[in-house]
């Protein structure tokens, strides 16, 4: 059906003038009904005819892993997409300047601080930072506030202590290291980063719109873009989950040093939400403690689903430079604060 | 992409959203029984969001558009059930629209969304083609990794030895392994899970996935059974038996599974909630 209208279209494509069937409404309307007709007819009709017949079991299992990441992340990026949209469209940008220290070396610490607050995983962080940036906080303490929330909010710390039963000293190592990474990498971003390296969504209230209908345009567009990026991490870290075999972990589980880069390659691959990754790690038992803590710090700030986030709403050449420097930050943070803590 | 296709690609989305979190329990699969609020709620905020922008699209009045066209009006609109192949050229599109010189505001104003949601549309065709099953017998057969030992409970209480208890594999394995009262020993239990075929002779593994957050950190918990001969891989079963005592002591943390001497067996339907 869709097909039938989009050649009605063809037929004159360089017209100014619609045909006069047209009606008044705009062309997009026209067939707008048609084309939901169709794809829900495709979409029924596929679950009937075609849905028995795609049932490899590695299709399966990558399909489940992959529907899972996505569904598992969406309400926490529509909140941390509302939470962005509702900062640009509502808060004004002086609310910023007060609150944090205008001396951006200074800011750098209270916005890992501030991370405390945000109960959410990775991919809420991302939009918010993007919010934040866009309202004139600093890049280098938007970053750390990136970096700091997911790994540092109550709910993770009590999930990790949860799962570390006994082990209290695993949550003070989880939250002293992921906030010096955070903390680092933000300096290290003021004195090294360019201005050129990061793309700011320059986002504002346009005139004549209403703040309403800013944040609705606002939360619209960011829900798109992220959610894109999110599904390509979600493609990524299900084929290389499924790709994979554990049991390559088993074989270097025995050497210090090159269990702890596993560990944190790992964190990488799998792309856990931050609030579930402390059990992942409880269940490595074969791991050493500093390994485990490899895998805690990296994985809410460096993963395959936060890296395509990452790489689409700041642009390329930003993750290009920012995720290798967190990777190398957080390896060797948590490398040190395990050698002295566990 | 323009608005048309984001309405179309966020309804679309809602609608997958709530079809597998409010209409069903399909959600169950992929996640935590506890994530079902969530699911709805943003499933609810992608439907209206994606309904309110066609019930905009649909009342907006025609303006004839002097631009000159740089693609054609429908190069994005055309028919998004074409979403796999739009996908593929998609790496190409983000890669020009992420180069930092390009302000991809510039082009993205507001008829035209970023065309990497596109890609939205692969979990909505992954849940209604393909309705991804709960994970099995393959996905447990890829971890070989040994299960975590438990930490050692005494709080587990005595089992009566005149009928049979039910109970959920983990707390098998946990008494097996951690309990020192050693409150199997003798007692008649029913464990369910799914068949998966085991490495060694004379034995299968009755299997559960574990899950913490989403099917993505699943990990098998196993009992290996012995004494009845297994059913097709992935069928549910029910199995009756007693605990086989093994010195579990002497071995290495957590390498073998619990064996268990099983005296009944029974298919039965694959449970509403399939994880642990």
């Amino acid at each position: 059906m869709s097909d039938r209208s989009s050649l009605d279209w063809a037929a004159e494509p360089d017209s100014p003038v619609p045909p006069p069937t047209w009606g008044r409404r705009a062309p997009e309307a026209q067939v707008l009904p048609w084309v939901f007709a169709a794809l829900v007819g495709f979409l029924v009709l596929g679950n009937v005819l075609l849905a028995p017949y795609l049932t490899a079991p590695a299709l399966r299992t990558w399909s489940t892993i992959f529907v899972a990441i996505c569904v598992q992340a969406l309400p926490f990026l529509v909140f941390g997409v509302a939470l962005s949209a509702a900062i640009t469209a509502f808060v004004p940008a002086s609310v910023w300047n007060r609150l944090l220290p205008a001396k951006p070396y200074a800011a750098v610490p209270v916005a890992g601080a501030a991370g405390m607050v945000l109960p959410g995983c990775e991919c809420a962080s991302v939009p918010v930072a993007s919010g934040l940036m866009s309202r004139g906080v600093a890049p280098s303490a938007a970053l750390t506030f990136l970096l700091a929330s997911p790994a540092i909010n109550p709910v993770v710390l009590v999930a990790t202590a949860v799962a570390f039963p006994g082990e209290p000293l695993m949550v003070v190592a989880r939250f002293a290291a992921s906030l010096v990474v955070a903390v680092l990498a933000g300096w290290a971003w003021q004195a090294f980063g360019r201005r050129e390296w990061l793309r700011v969504p320059p986002r504002h209230v346009p005139p004549g719109q209403s703040r309403h209908a800013a944040f609705v345009s606002a939360m619209r567009h960011d829900l798109l873009h992220a959610g894109g990026f999110l599904v390509v991490g979600g493609l990524a870290a299900a084929t290389l989950s499924v790709v994979v075999p554990r049991s390559w972990l088993s074989a270097v589980a025995g050497v210090p040093w090159l269990s702890v880069l596993v560990l944190a390659l790992l964190a990488v691959v799998l792309s856990i939400c931050s609030e579930a990754d402390a059990f992942v790690a409880a269940s490595l038992t074969a791991f050493s403690p500093t390994a485990k803590l490899a895998f805690l710090v990296v994985g809410p700030m460096v993963d395959l689903k936060l890296i395509a986030l990452q790489a689409g709403t700041f642009g390329r050449a930003f993750a290009l430079r920012f995720v290798p420097l967190t990777f190398t930050l957080a390896v060797a943070v948590s490398a040190l604060v395990g050698w002295a803590l566990l | 992409m323009n608005r048309m296709a984001q309405s179309l690609v966020l309804t679309l989305l809602g609608g997958a959203l709530l079809r597998i979190s409010a209409l069903s329990t399909t959600y169950l699969n992929y996640v935590k029984p506890g994530f079902r609020p969530l699911l709805i709620a943003a499933g609810l905020v992608v439907f209206l969001l994606g309904v309110m922008g066609l019930v905009q699209e649909w009342r907006r009045p025609f303006v004839p558009d002097r631009r000159p066209p740089e693609h054609g009006p429908w190069a994005d609109g055309r028919a998004p059930d074409a979403g796999a192949r739009e996908a593929s050229e998609d790496g190409r599109d983000t890669a020009r629209e992420n180069s930092p010189d390009d302000g991809h505001a510039g082009h993205a104003g507001h008829r035209h969304g970023p065309r990497v949601a596109w890609l939205l549309c692969l979990p909505v065709m992954a849940i209604f083609l393909i309705t991804p099953p709960a994970l099995g017998s393959f996905a447990a057969g890829r971890d070989e990794t040994p299960q975590p030992r438990p930490t050692v409970l005494d709080g587990y209480g005595a089992l009566a030895g005149d009928r049979v208890t039910v109970m959920p594999l983990g707390e098998f394995i946990g008494r097996a392994w951690g309990d020192t009262n050693r409150s199997l020993t003798g007692k008649p239990v029913r464990l369910a899970g799914f068949v998966a075929r085991s490495k060694k002779r004379g034995q299968w593994y009755l299997t559960r996935m574990q899950l913490r957050c989403c099917a993505a950190d699943a990990f098998p918990l196993r009992v290996a059974v012995v004494g009845v001969a297994p059913p097709p891989d992935d069928t549910w079963v029910e199995v009756t038996g007693t605990w086989v005592a093994t010195p579990y002591d002497k071995l290495p943390k957590g390498t073998v599974a619990p064996e268990m001497k099983a005296t009944g067996l029974t298919r039965v339907d694959q449970p509403a909630e399939p994880y642990e």
